[in-house]
């Protein structure tokens, strides 16, 4: 029969963490809440948010102390219209997972409902705001997660966010002679039909300007 | 002996599709690796953000050319958490149904496809026979053989026809037959043996620490499998277990483990088509019509500003994340900024690094191995 992770184990779990990151951090501008998942069996999850100088510390203070192993995903966003305080915004996806090593010939067959404590798979979400200005950087955690090394690469390539102290940063999708500052998910790049109402000449839509008519390519 | 570079790929069989593995070798031994990807990048995420929230479940599809149907079903749960749709149980039952034939589908063209690399042509032969029976009822769901557009936000788009179910336990039970024959191929086979075991060994903390997901990792031992770690199916309401090897060294798993948890992964993809076609809400053999309430949830078109979505999905070849920023163009009509996270983004830097120490001929076995995807690596 199948099995999974019941929502009392997910509260409890969910709960712990953000506590001990609270109690740990707390006046330091880090801040972690429970929010809830509104699709699929509503679980929750852990949001941290941290101004970029505690990142470091609390990504290390997470990986031996909470016992995040994994770091999946790294999203940066442009927000050319978020005010001075929030021109980007850089997210972490974390993950807590109860992998470990084998002795030869044997293996771990964990059952979900038995489980308890630290062995809970938990999901965070680091949410880090950084000012509106042309040179947005937040320390890297390249060394705490080896997962956060080719993210932060295509972070970089992509969305143009610096990550301070990567090492061995290059373009990883974008062609390796693409121009220096040209990050194709800045919002200042557009592509066609993006400003759908400007697609047509005139109001009833058509007539159909040129594709290209304005656009930066 | 002196060290040199040599290229493996674009075009090259070992790399299943466009990407650059660069090999620094003395004499037959690999010393230095570098991947290079990026060939076919495509700028899905720049092209979802001028698109609308139904729009951009095809170009999802498009992700993953061999496991459409999981990559879109992915999308679809995190689409849901944004703007906050309810699904009906049937419609969940029918995209476990159509998710876990996806995955029979892409295991076998991944079998398909690492055959030939270890010198087994027949198996390219069989497996493909195979693959199209499920793309066959893949067909009958979404109307097309590999980009379906099936799910819908929630909801999916049309119920399954009078009919599937019997066609589909028909030939899930010979599949099962067909799982034995592959087993007495490939199990004992000398080449088969002598080429993946003692080859690749990749332990399991190591994989965490590097991202590696999915299979590989099931492979090294531990049954963390998403669909009961972070459930978003009925995957707990039907009959299975995930696929877990035991890995042989402390090293951890070579390639045959890989191999062996994969074809345990059909074996339990079979499993639950068998029961969930029996516990399905409404009847297997009923058909409502297109967006019945038994299938479809109207759901919200826009989302507010500063709302998000995620969904933490296990695709054939790992955990598939999608996240969403709402409040985009058209009063948050479209996506202010979808990311993708792709499994084997992260997974083909980290075998490249593992090869080091074996020899050149093992490239391909190792590679292969991995399950690598271009499609969705570069996106």
């Amino acid at each position: 029969m199948g099995m999974k992770i019941t929502l009392d184990q997910n509260a409890a779990a969910v709960t712990e963490c953000a506590d001990a990151i609270n109690d740990r951090f707390s006046g330091s501008g880090i801040n972690a809440d429970i929010i809830q998942h509104s699709n699929a069996k509503k679980y929750s999850f852990v949001r941290v948010t941290t101004p970029p100088q505690h990142w470091q510390a609390l990504a290390k203070w997470m990986k031996f102390e909470v016992g995040v192993n994994y770091c999946s995903m790294v999203t940066g966003t442009h927000y050319p219209d978020g005010g001075d305080e929030r021109g980007w915004e850089v997210v972490y996806h974390l993950l807590r997972q109860p992998i470990v090593n084998q002795v030869p010939d044997t293996n771990t067959v964990f059952v979900a409902e038995k489980m308890l404590g630290a062995q809970i798979p938990v999901e965070f979400e680091v949410v880090i705001d950084l000012p509106n200005n042309d040179t947005p950087s937040v320390p890297t955690v390249q060394h705490i997660w080896g997962g956060a090394d080719w993210n932060e690469k295509e972070t970089w390539d992509l969305v143009g966010i610096n990550f301070e102290g990567h090492e061995n940063m290059h373009r990883v999708l974008n062609p390796h002679d693409s121009p220096d500052g040209f990050h194709p998910l800045q919002k200042q790049h557009k592509i066609r039909y993006h400003d759908y109402n400007e697609m047509y000449d005139d109001a009833q839509g058509f007539v159909r300007k040129p594709a290209d008519e304005g656009r930066v390519k | 002996m002196a060290q040199m570079w040599i290229t493996m790929g674009p075009q090259h069989p070992m790399t299943h599709g466009l990407w650059t593995l660069r090999v620094k070798v003395d004499g037959e031994t690999v010393v230095d690796t570098e991947a290079e990807l990026g060939y076919i990048h495509r700028g899905v995420e720049k092209i979802c953000e001028a698109r609308d929230f139904t729009q951009v479940t095809p170009y999802c599809d498009r992700l993953c050319y061999v496991s459409a149907m999981t990559w879109s079903n992915s999308y679809i749960y995190a689409a849901e958490d944004l703007l906050e749709a309810d699904v009906p149980e049937r419609a969940e039952y029918i995209r476990l149904l159509a998710a876990e034939l996806q995955r029979l589908a892409s295991h076998l063209m991944w079998l398909g496809a690492f055959g030939p690399d270890i010198g087994n042509l027949t198996l390219m032969t069989w497996c493909m026979r195979d693959r199209e029976m499920f793309l066959d009822l893949l067909q009958e769901l979404g109307g097309s053989r590999m980009h379906y557009n099936y799910p819908r936000i929630g909801g999916v788009k049309r119920d399954i026809p009078i009919g599937f179910a019997d066609r589909m336990i028909a030939k899930v039970k010979l599949f099962e037959k067909r799982i034995e024959e592959y087993e007495m191929m490939l199990d004992e086979s000398t080449i088969w043996l002598v080429r993946l075991q003692g080859v690749g060994y990749a332990n399991a903390e190591e994989m965490v620490e590097a991202g590696v997901s999915g299979p590989n990792v099931r492979a090294a031992g531990v049954n963390y499998d998403i669909r009961w770690a972070h459930p978003y199916s009925v995957y707990d309401e039907i009959d299975w277990e995930p696929a877990v090897e035991k890995p042989t060294s402390v090293k951890g798993a070579d390639c045959y483990d890989r191999y062996r948890v994969r074809i345990e992964e059909m074996r339990q993809s079979c499993r639950m088509l068998l029961d969930a076609i029996e516990k399905i809400p409404g009847g297997k053999n009923t058909h409502y019509s297109t967006g019945d309430e038994m299938i479809y949830t109207k759901a919200p078109t826009r989302a507010p500003e500063g709302a998000t979505g995620f969904s933490n999905y296990e695709c054939t070849r790992g955990a598939s994340q999608f996240y969403i920023q709402g409040g985009g163009e058209g009063r948050g009509k479209m996506p202010y900024r979808l990311s993708i996270r792709s499994p084997m983004f992260i997974t083909i830097p980290f075998v490249a690094k593992t090869m080091i120490g074996y020899k050149v001929a093992d490239i391909p076995a190792i590679m292969g191995s991995f399950d690598p995807c271009i499609g969705e690596t570069d996106r």
